[in-house]
């Protein structure tokens, strides 16, 4: 189940429908700390943020399609922060020269009642990780450095094993639709990540 | 003959005051760089500064070991003479830095003998340089400038081929597997290999044997409506008698609604 398309969609608020630009890779636990040093220095200068977020993956199933999927997260660093729920829509097929997967995002944020708003609504919880990692900058791009860990019980956040050997790097950016000149910036600094991370567009439906 | 040396050495000390007024205005344009944009620094400009400190070092190198500068070893200074009063031409020529040409300044300023700890460096050097003889000197000298020349050669001529060389080498040590790409992304795109959750307790204990999300909502719904009271249902029963509202956008939860009250509703209307 889709989101209605951009030219279709009222305009009742003052948001603009923004778009996600998306870069992932991945690299090995023992060549983290060589990719952590070149991006502190690639870079904006700022102390990198850890970040230890525990995701919910929510779906609603209609009678018809696909279904409907929502992502609670809430950080286990700062219990008292609002939950931020995304909406993250399938990637776009345009051209197959953009280098990057753009998807519809939408963001919000919500109180601590989330799931069990969204379990009134009909949603049920599909899946759930605990990713713990680095955010670094570099203007309008944010690199994300995870390591994705599986939760053992549901709901128990401490009971975590790694899901891989290896860390989870995305680059992504979050624009306005049709700015195309995004996916080139992004190309031109996943090109000095090389040869450490291999960054490139991923198509999920392909690994179903 | 007289004329000459000193026409040379007005010459080579012009040519040195100037280099070392170049590395003096090179140096403190970098402190300030450093100084009041430390944040904006990147790592090449910094680099930059330091070719550029080093080049002025190198010209002024060149400039003393020119044939035409005279050997200043055999140039005394003397100075003629010493007053407690402040000289402003002094002041003006050294940039406010000298304002007195007194008996204070002077052993500072005119002394010819290097640091106590540097002079003490040079005579271990050189007594380490008379110890290993000649012979072992011209091998060291030698070893050198080869390693010097290859490092030269290898930075200087960029190969493709030698780019694939090393990659290959490099390949032995790989810092990413594709295999795990490909698992974390299916795991952060739809949950691949993380367990999938059972419905969570908002589903009430007294219907047990419930079956897990696969099979649609659609039962979930009536426990729903059923245990919370009369609200589920008169809302789906509101939204069941205005169909088609305008400006509304479909949804597939209103029709969830709709679809589990119209089918299953437990009070008959």
């Amino acid at each position: 189940m889709e989101a209605p398309p951009v030219t279709v969609m009222p305009v009742t608020g003052g948001t603009i429908n923004m778009m996600e630009y998306l870069l992932q890779g991945s690299v090995l636990d023992q060549s983290l700390e060589s990719l952590l040093h070149r991006l502190r220095g690639l870079c904006d200068n700022m102390e990198p943020e850890s970040f230890a977020d525990h995701e919910l993956v929510y779906l609603l199933k209609g009678q018809q399609g696909n279904p409907f999927m929502l992502r609670g997260r809430r950080s286990l660093l700062h219990p008292t922060a609002p939950w931020h729920l995304r909406y993250l829509g399938q990637p776009e097929v345009g051209d197959k020269s953009r280098h990057a997967l753009v998807r519809n995002c939408v963001d919000v944020a919500a109180s601590h009642s989330l799931p069990e708003f969204l379990n009134e609504m009909g949603f049920r919880m599909d899946h759930e990780f605990v990713a713990k990692g680095q955010v670094f900058r570099k203007g309008a791009m944010k690199v994300v450095v995870s390591k994705l860990l599986r939760v053992l019980a549901t709901g128990n956040t401490e009971n975590t094993e790694p899901l891989s050997l290896s860390y989870l790097v995305e680059l992504s950016v979050l624009a306005p639709a049709g700015q195309d000149t995004v996916s080139e910036d992004m190309r031109s600094f996943a090109e000095q990540l090389k040869p450490l991370v291999h960054l490139e567009k991923i198509d999920p439906k392909r690994l179903m | 003959m007289q004329q000459r040396e000193e026409k040379q050495l007005e010459a080579s000390l012009e040519s040195l005051h100037a280099r070392v007024a170049h590395l003096k205005g090179s140096l403190q344009s970098f402190i300030l760089k450093l100084e009041n944009e430390h944040d904006r620094l990147t790592w090449p400009s910094v680099l930059d500064n330091f070719a550029l400190l080093s080049g002025q070092l190198n010209t002024i190198n060149k400039v003393l070991k020119n044939e035409k500068t005279p050997s200043y070893r055999s140039q005394v200074i003397i100075p003629l003479l010493l007053s407690p009063d402040r000289d402003e031409e002094l002041v003006k020529l050294t940039e406010q830095r000298v304002p007195v040409f007194s008996h204070e300044i002077v052993p500072d300023h005119l002394r010819t003998k290097p640091d106590p700890e540097v002079e003490e460096q040079e005579k271990h050097l050189s007594a380490e340089a008379a110890r290993i003889g000649p012979e072992v000197a011209q091998k060291q000298i030698q070893t050198l400038n080869k390693l010097c020349s290859n490092l030269l050669e290898k930075l200087n001529n960029p190969r493709d081929d030698r780019d694939s060389e090393s990659s290959a080498l490099r390949q032995n040590k790989p810092s990413f597997n594709p295999a795990d790409t490909n698992a974390l992304v299916a795991a952060v795109g739809f949950g691949k290999g993380l367990s999938k959750c059972r419905p969570p307790g908002s589903v009430p204990p007294g219907h047990p044997g419930q079956p897990t999300m696969s099979t649609g909502p659609t039962l979930q719904q009536v426990t729903i409506a059923g245990t919370t009271g009369h609200q589920a249902g008169m809302g789906g029963q509101v939204a069941q008698q205005q169909p088609g509202q305008p400006g509304k956008m479909p949804s597939s939860i209103k029709t969830n609604i709709k679809s589990a009250s119209a089918s299953m509703h437990p009070y008959n209307r």
